[in-house]
């Protein structure tokens, strides 16, 4: 399958995976995980560069700042007691229903942010988080929020996701919904959600985040603005939900009509939010 | 074209071997006679080639080869000890497990791999860790029993 | 050893990655095959230039049209002479298919094959498709096989591959006769078989000069014969080796790489291997006709059906594989189901310009029982009858005569079918129980379906045994073990009626030098048939250890008794080892004898399916969440193995039901030819399951035995339909079952999709009376 490759590096670090995706001249290639590469089964590759032994794996917090590789695993996010703190679980449990076992031992969470589909499921989450991508280039790193990585191109290798650690405590809730047709399944839709009430219940903020309805994951504004604010009961949350529908533009492909997914999108929402509420400790 | 060599542990055997730069694991294994591994998808959807990594379960189809280099790969031809099946080889033999039997190494070494890190798996636990296993034959449900038989039965001697 | 839930004689070197598979063997100087497929559903080759693809260097061969004989054939597994059209050829210079072949080349490598396919220049006239069955059967619509020399196709300018017309009785007058009349059209998918092992195929020359051919074949003396008939040389001189098979279903029970194979090796002189990729496996192999059923029946107000009917249009694709077979069981083995003394069945079966239909477990049976099973719930409802009551008063009983099969052999007269086991009443009682019939208040449904054991009067196998001096037989079979077990399940036949341990039988199966004919892993015929002759060669070979016994012990043969590898008399005894030895070395001749075996008759297994499900009406996911089969296979001689079948076959009907679909764009390309788009269900994915084997002595089998491979799979999609309709009240005619249809509310300015072109009967209270 790519017998033209005429070279496999393993670079010890960043800047020297940088050096040589420069000589590369277009025709070398990143590999992680290789589960987007492989299947991709670009015959021009000349060169193979992975960086999976470049120092991009890991899972930290400083401070109010979670810190995760670009070469970490789904898996080794899913089972991270470190990330389970940080808004109650939500990149886990969105990790742990990206494919098999076999797939999250290899698919990395920068393979996911780079090849860009808009179902994947730890992208919508970290749209919720408000995250930001690191990207590394030869003339420096920059920090570009993920909503912009998102509306790309970015020359330059994706090397750390930070995210800002959002309030925790009781009053906080964050779920994390997908629909599939059977339980191992690309998302025909996704939602990651969260939000903080105060003492009396109402919203202080609320993030919506829905994949696969539209080109990239997008934030369901219009229903996040909807909830702030306000009494969070039954009534709001079936407002939002039918309220994310303004933000996403669903298509129809072999997995799902479109007219099914706008209509998925806001019963995923629903469910999110209840058990949001839930969370937070608010009786239906 | 170009050669290099890979280093690394196969079934517990240190070894070397020349390959291709773009060469997969899945076909470097096969050429050079472990059949075992079988080929089902190549994309990384069917867990027909699933191998251990360092004791994790991947698709050897989504691994180039130079990737493993310094690591341990156990195949399904590495499960049995000395001759002895693994108490999951017999007991997806008693129990009927194994119909044409060529996702059966997979789905060993998926198996292997949860009770080696978890002893005592919920049965919602073994079903996901044999989700990424497909079997167009025997309907898992005798899979399924094997693994947790195998569990309950070593926690029964402890 | 009958009744015994023993390990499969391959066992171990399938848990141990044994070398067992076609592929796994390295033969020096192999080279890699693969097929140029059509880019258009409908083309003619104008022009075809090999010679830059000849000339890439590792290119050892390439053929098109031009090289290779044409004998027009059918690709069907199926005793000669078969009864599908002779409408396919080696390569042609008409592509009726995105898929079909236009040419295919042997080279050094995988990588150097890939190059070398794209190298071949082809202009092609394009030539309108048609992909929709209804539309190809009307005038004016492409003619898919124009060609002169084309047999046995019904009438091929209007794309009908075949025609079936079969009555008992006048349909028309049990309609008037009847109290109310049902009727509704329903539709059926395209499902794959998706085996975990892709069709793979190999061949090489053998210092003799003979093609020999390893491939994952279910019927190795039909390919050989075929393959000698499509390259124009004797059968003698082709050997065909059937290794270990991962998975068959019926889409291997065809003729599929072996010939290009074949001809590449014999255009290269070198070994060639091809192998279908998974995206290959899923349009260029075969799968389940689609099919458009309207049924109508109709019945007194006690319930009593009168009158049935059955229309089918269904497709088989571009060629005509297993065409009148298939469709023909959607009729036979399923109208016989009920005891309606007026029956018709009618059935086109259409040419499209799609991937090519074959056989896939069930055979007909999945598409009609959907249709029939989803109806009669439907009476029963209607009627306010329970669906199980509506069942046991009018299904077929012990001791019935199906005259309906008299109709519908394998495309001709076939003879008619006794009942001489039938367990259903039992697996009724057993199944409502398990599924709590009468206590459950979810959705709950269910289905009765029957299939059969082998062709009558044509499937047929034979066995043969020699003995070895330390007791043990090697026991050849022709018959194809796919992966279900029937090595294990012959060798234990035949350690039972010799009086041995089982590992004291050695199988061989499946090699056409050395073990004798068999027909092949199909129509659910390895345990009644082959199983049959198994049985017959050990009796008769008994008969020899028997003779040479009452000599050793001095004692007349009636009186000997024969277990564990011994044969005793009054307290005397010899082991099977003496008895060898005694042969071999004083009397000096071989322990050894063979035998043929067939049934006139094809006893039907039968089936009771339940299942409980959930729908969850925001979604329109249907959970199962659980899933009852009671089958009644005659005697279960390994139930363990037995138990996998069902449980496999139920898998396979779930997806059938609920997520399995092989979808084509407008212009017939694949939509969904892998399995991130292809759902088939993974372990996350399984209900609660519950077998129930219900065991009835069938006299036709070998111990009672009739069969148990493909009948669960039939009852699962109707009794899931139902169960869908007693939770939602909404009727399911369509398969699979997509969550769309079963939103609350509809979706946004999208109907629920109606039942088109049948309406059903307004209650009993203002039915529509006659």
């Amino acid at each position: 399958m790519f017998e033209h490759v005429e070279a496999f590096y393993r670079p010890a670090t960043i800047r020297e995976a940088l050096r040589l995706l420069r000589a590369g001249n277009g025709e070398a290639r990143i590999v992680a995980g290789g589960t987007d590469v492989i299947v991709d089964a670009d015959r021009s590759i000349r060169f193979l560069i992975d960086i999976t032994n470049a120092g991009l794996t890991y899972i930290r917090r400083d401070k109010g700042t979670y810190r995760i590789g670009a070469t970490t695993t789904m898996a080794e996010i899913e089972d991270s007691p470190k990330l389970r703190s940080m808004a109650n679980g939500l990149l886990n449990q969105a990790a742990a229903t990206c494919g098999s076992v076999q797939n999250r031992n290899l698919a990395t969470i920068g393979g996911n942010l780079a090849h860009g589909s808009p179902a994947a499921d730890t992208v919508t989450a970290l749209l919720a988080l408000d995250a930001l991508v690191v990207i590394a280039s030869e003339r420096g790193q920059r920090e570009v929020p993920i909503a912009d990585y998102l509306a790309g191109p970015h020359k330059g290798l994706l090397t750390e996701i930070t995210i800002p650690a959002p309030p925790a405590g009781k009053r906080t809730g964050w779920s994390f919904q997908k629909l599939g047709r059977t339980a191992i399944d690309v998302a025909l839709v996704n939602v990651a959600a969260g939000f903080q009430l105060d003492a009396r219940s109402r919203v202080k903020w609320a993030k919506i985040a829905l994949g696969s309805a539209a080109p990239t994951p997008v934030r369901a504004v219009q229903a996040e603005q909807i909830l702030t604010g306000r009494l969070l009961d039954t009534n709001a949350i079936g407002e939002a939900a039918e309220a994310v529908t303004k933000s996403i533009n669903p298509i129809t492909d072999v997995r799902a009509t479109s007219a099914y997914r706008r209509q998925m999108s806001s019963v995923l929402t629903a469910r999110a939010l209840h058990e949001c509420a839930a969370q937070a400790g608010v009786s239906k | 074209m170009t050669t290099m060599e890979l280093r690394f542990t196969l079934n517990g055997t240190p070894l070397a071997w020349e390959i291709g730069p773009g060469d997969l694991l899945l076909d470097v294994l096969r050429r050079e006679g472990y059949y075992g591994v079988k080929r089902g998808c190549e994309k990384g959807e069917c867990g027909a080639c699933t191998i251990l990594l360092d004791g994790k379960p991947v698709n050897a189809c989504m691994v180039f080869a130079a990737q493993a280099e310094g690591r341990a790969i156990i195949t399904i031809e590495g499960l049995a000890h000395d001759g002895e099946l693994d108490p999951l080889q017999i007991a997806f033999l008693d129990r009927g497990a194994v119909q044409c039997g060529f996702c059966s190494g997979g789905m060993l070494l998926s198996a292997r791999a949860l009770l080696n890190h978890n002893p005592d798996p919920t049965e919602a636990e073994v079903r996901e860790a044999l989700g990424g296993n497909l079997c167009r034959c025997t309907g898992y449900i005798k899979a399924i029993e094997a693994v947790l038989d195998v569990a309950a039965r070593r926690e029964a001697t402890k | 050893m009958i009744g015994a839930n023993v390990r499969k004689v391959d066992g171990v070197k399938l848990v141990t990655g044994g070398a067992a598979f076609t592929d796994d063997i390295n033969l020096p100087g192999l080279l890699y095959g693969k097929i140029l497929p059509s880019p258009h559903a409908h083309a003619r080759i104008k022009r075809i230039d090999t010679a830059r693809a000849k000339a890439l260097p590792g290119v050892h061969a390439v053929l098109t049209y031009k090289d290779v004989p044409r004998v027009p054939h059918t690709t069907a597994g199926q005793a000669w002479p078969e009864p599908s059209p002779y409408d396919t050829y080696l390569l042609d210079s008409k592509l009726r298919f995105v898929g079909d072949r236009v040419a295919a080349v042997a080279a050094e490598t995988r990588a150097i094959a890939e190059r070398a396919i794209e190298l071949i220049e082809v202009d092609y006239e394009v030539l309108p498709a048609v992909l929709d069955m209804e539309q190809a059967m009307a005038d004016g619509a492409p003619v898919i096989h124009d060609e002169p020399d084309a047999k046995n196709i019904h009438d091929a300018a209007h794309n009908i591959a075949g025609y079936i017309l079969r009555q008992i009785g006048d349909v028309d007058q049990g309609f008037l006769e009847s109290d109310y009349i049902f009727e509704r059209e329903f539709r059926t998918g395209r499902q794959q078989h998706t085996p975990l092992e892709p069709h793979v195929t190999i061949c090489w020359l053998d210092p003799d000069g003979r093609l020999v051919i390893r491939s994952s074949t279910q019927v190795p003396y039909h390919c050989r014969r075929q393959v000698a008939m499509i390259l124009q040389i004797p059968v003698s001189q082709v050997h065909v080796i059937k290794p270990r098979i991962g998975g068959g279903f019926g889409g291997k029970q065809e003729m599929l790489l072996e010939d290009i194979t074949a001809a590449l090796t014999l255009a290269a002189r070198r070994p060639v291997k091809t192998e279908y990729t998974r995206e290959e496996e899923f349009y260029m192999a075969r799968s389940r006709h689609p099919q458009i059923l309207r049924m109508k029946m109709g019945v007194k107000r006690d319930g009593t059906i009168v009158a049935s009917h059955l229309k089918v249009i269904s497709t088989t694709g571009a060629y005509g594989s297993h065409a009148t077979t298939v469709q023909g069981n959607t009729g036979s083995k399923v109208l016989p189901l009920y005891r309606a003394p007026n029956i018709r069945f009618e059935c086109h079966v259409v040419y499209t310009n799609a991937p090519v239909a074959g056989a896939f477990r069930g055979y007909g049976c999945p598409q009609g029982f959907f249709a029939q099973e989803s109806l009669v719930d439907e009476i029963s409802h209607e009627l306010g009858m329970d669906p199980v009551e509506f069942r046991r008063k009018n299904m077929i009983r012990l001791g019935d005569v199906d005259k309906l099969s008299a109709q519908l052999g394998e495309g001709k007269e076939g003879l008619p079918r006794v009942i001489r086991s039938c367990g259903l009443p039992e697996c009724l009682d057993r199944g409502a129980q398990a599924i709590g019939w009468s206590t459950k208040k979810r959705g709950l449904g269910m289905a009765c379906s029957m299939q059969g054991s082998g062709i009558a009067g044509i499937d047929w196998a034979s066995a043969f045994l020699k003995m070895n001096e330390d007791g043990s037989f090697y026991l050849q079979v022709g018959a194809s073990d796919v992966g279900a077990g029937a090595d294990t399940v012959l060798s234990q036949i035949a350690a039972e009626t010799l009086g041995v341990t089982l590992d004291k039988i050695i199988i061989t199966s499946g090699d056409t030098d050395i073990t004798p004919f068999d027909v092949g892993a199909y129509a659910s015929s390895t345990t009644i048939i082959s199983g049959g002759a198994v049985k017959k060669a050990a009796e008769k070979v008994r008969t020899q250890v028997l003779g040479l016994a009452s000599k050793m012990l001095d004692t007349p043969a009636d009186q000997l008794t024969w277990a564990n590898n011994s044969v005793c008399a009054n307290g005397k005894s010899v082991t099977m080892s003496e008895i060898a030895l005694q042969a071999l070395y004083r009397e000096k001749f071989q322990i050894m004898d063979g035998a043929s075996h067939f049934n006139t008759d094809s006893p039907p297994p039968f089936c009771a399916t339940f299942a409980e499900v959930e729908v969850d009406t925001e979604t329109g996911q249907v959970h199962v969440l659980h899933l009852a089969s009671a089958v009644d296979l005659g005697k279960a001689v390994n139930p363990m193995q037995a138990e996998g079948q069902v449980e496999g076959a139920v898998t396979q009907g779930l997806g059938y039901a609920l997520t399995e679909e092989l979808l084509l764009d407008e212009a017939g390309h694949p939509r969904n030819a892998n399995f991130m788009d292809y759902k088939i269900f993974s372990a996350k994915d399984m209900p609660k399951l519950t077998t129930i084997l219900v065991e009835t002595h069938e006299p036709l089998g070998p111990y009672g035995a009739k069969s148990v491979s493909e009948v669960p799979i039939n009852g699962v999609a109707p009794a899931i339909a139902n169960a869908i309709f007693n939770a939602t009240g909404i009727r399911i005619t369509k398969l699979p079952i997509h969550p769309e249809d079963l939103v609350t509310p509809p979706l946004g300015g999208q109907k629920v999709t109606p039942p088109s072109g049948g309406r059903s009967v307004t209650p009993p209270s203002g039915g529509r009376r006659n």
